[in-house]
């Protein structure tokens, strides 16, 4: 049975798709981390557990974290939405938006 | 020497005469039996292909099941243009007309009974997506003289970060709030839909990989419709769509009525 | 704008890759269904008439099961709805 990831990855006569499937599974692992992060950082903030300028510290790095991510996705030719691993029955690893 | 067997297409009402329908799975013509006084579509196909350990095999290869399936379809989709048709469930192999006979007249009054039920029949299917949002407006414009090493506090706007955070915090309970309404949106165009029709089935959603969409899927329902209710179905799922503009509404039909043939508990 | 798209069911010509959607003129065969879509209806249901080598029920779902797992996707199996 050809697994759906494998199957995003088997692009033999397009080595360019090959390479936009690779970067959009790589960059969706980077994608799930900054989120993790992010809904970390909106936890501790709402509960009070980092100092204002800790806040902002955090927040800034989200924040550019977050265009980094744009820079990246726009430069293998994707969209933020395309970072989005399917795992069929098991559902998707972001929350759908 | 092959080893044929009987692959079975649907249960018709009709009482006699030729019929002209596409070639079958395979490339086989289909032919019509009589069975406990109802009207069997089936075709002859080689057991190599279609025995029960082919199948297993077969079935777990995509290429393969399109191809079948889409000639099946052919038959079964020909038929029920020219006649009322139960289809019979994908993948019924007999050994041979004189076990499919006997199968089928053992069941024959169960069988009419749901022949009534969707003969005559149609089956429409909607598919409901989410109208996609925009996520989130630009990003936050860097100020002009960043040093990355540094971040915030030192150069760049006092209380970029935390607005940031406030930005994020808001735009994600926008979201799933979105998503609430979009759902109890979809169920709504499923009631109103539900109205028009004898039966109705729901399915899974499909994933965006199958669908080849990227807007989330939140219905994927099936409608069993008599003449008078596919007549006006077109135009009440257009209104549907009308009412709810914050969904997408995919109409497709009409088909056999698949989704209702299955015995009933 | 109402955001509505209508496609006819009917049967295929040639095994061509599925996604066309060209509008086809009245009389022709009407447009290829697309393939999970048929598939979702004809690996669910059908009359289910028992022989020496048909697949029952639970045979077919362990053969496709696979398969399944390509076509299923997040969210719960709901029943059949009867009226």
């Amino acid at each position: 049975m050809t697994h759906p990831i494998r199957r995003r990855l088997d692009a033999g006569d397009d080595p360019q798709a090959a390479e936009r499937g690779l970067a959009s599974l790589v960059l969706t692992v980077v994608e799930l981390l900054r989120e993790l992060m992010e809904r970390q950082a909106l936890r501790r903030v709402e509960e009070g557990t980092v100092t204002d300028e800790q806040a902002e510290r955090l927040g800034y790095t989200l924040m550019r974290l977050d265009e980094r991510m744009n820079e990246l996705v726009e430069a293998f030719g994707l969209e933020r939405e395309d970072l989005n691993l399917d795992l069929g029955p098991l559902g998707t690893l972001l929350p759908k938006e | 020497m092959t080893h044929e067997g009987v692959w079975v297409y649907a249960v018709v009402d009709h009482a006699g005469g030729d019929v002209f329908l596409p070639a079958g799975v395979a490339g086989t013509s289909v032919r019509a039996l009589t069975a406990g006084g109802l009207t069997v579509l089936a075709s002859n196909v080689d057991l190599a292909e279609f025995g029960e350990a082919a199948l297993r095999r077969n079935l777990e290869d995509l290429t393969w099941l399109e191809e079948v399936a889409r000639a099946h379809h052919n038959v079964v989709d020909a038929a029920a243009r020219l006649f009322p048709v139960l289809p019979a469930r994908f993948a019924t192999v007999h050994h041979a007309d004189a076990s499919m006979v006997a199968a089928f007249a053992d069941r024959a009054d169960q069988l009419r009974a749901a022949l009534a039920r969707v003969g005559g029949h149609t089956e429409w299917g909607v598919k409901v997506y989410a109208v996609p949002k925009q996520r989130g407006a630009q990003p936050v414009a860097a100020p002009a003289a960043v040093s990355t090493s540094t971040g915030a506090g030192t150069g760049s706007e006092p209380g970029a970060g935390m607005a940031y955070l406030k930005r994020r915090r808001s735009e994600i309970s926008a979201k799933r709030e979105s998503s609430r309404t979009a759902v109890a949106s979809a169920r709504e165009v499923h009631v109103e839909l539900s109205g028009r029709a004898a039966q109705t089935r729901l399915y899974p959603p499909q994933s965006p990989a199958l669908s080849g969409t990227k807007e989330p899927m939140l219905l994927n329902a099936a409608y069993l419709l008599d003449a008078g209710g596919a007549a006006g179905f077109a135009s009440l799922v257009g209104q549907a769509a009308a009412a709810h503009p914050d969904l997408r509404l995919d109409l497709t039909g009409p088909w056999p009525p698949y989704s209702f043939a299955g015995q009933e508990a | 704008m109402a955001a509505l798209l209508v496609r006819r069911a009917g049967g295929l010509t040639s095994a061509a890759r599925d996604r066309d959607r060209t509008e086809l003129p009245p009389g022709f065969p009407a447009e290829r269904v697309a393939l999970v879509d048929l598939l979702d209806r004809v690996l669910a249901e059908g009359v289910v008439v028992t022989g020496e080598i048909t697949l029952s029920i639970a045979d077919v779902d362990l053969v496709t099961v696979s398969l399944r797992a390509l076509l299923a996707s997040v969210g719960t199996l709901n029943r059949q709805e009867g009226r």
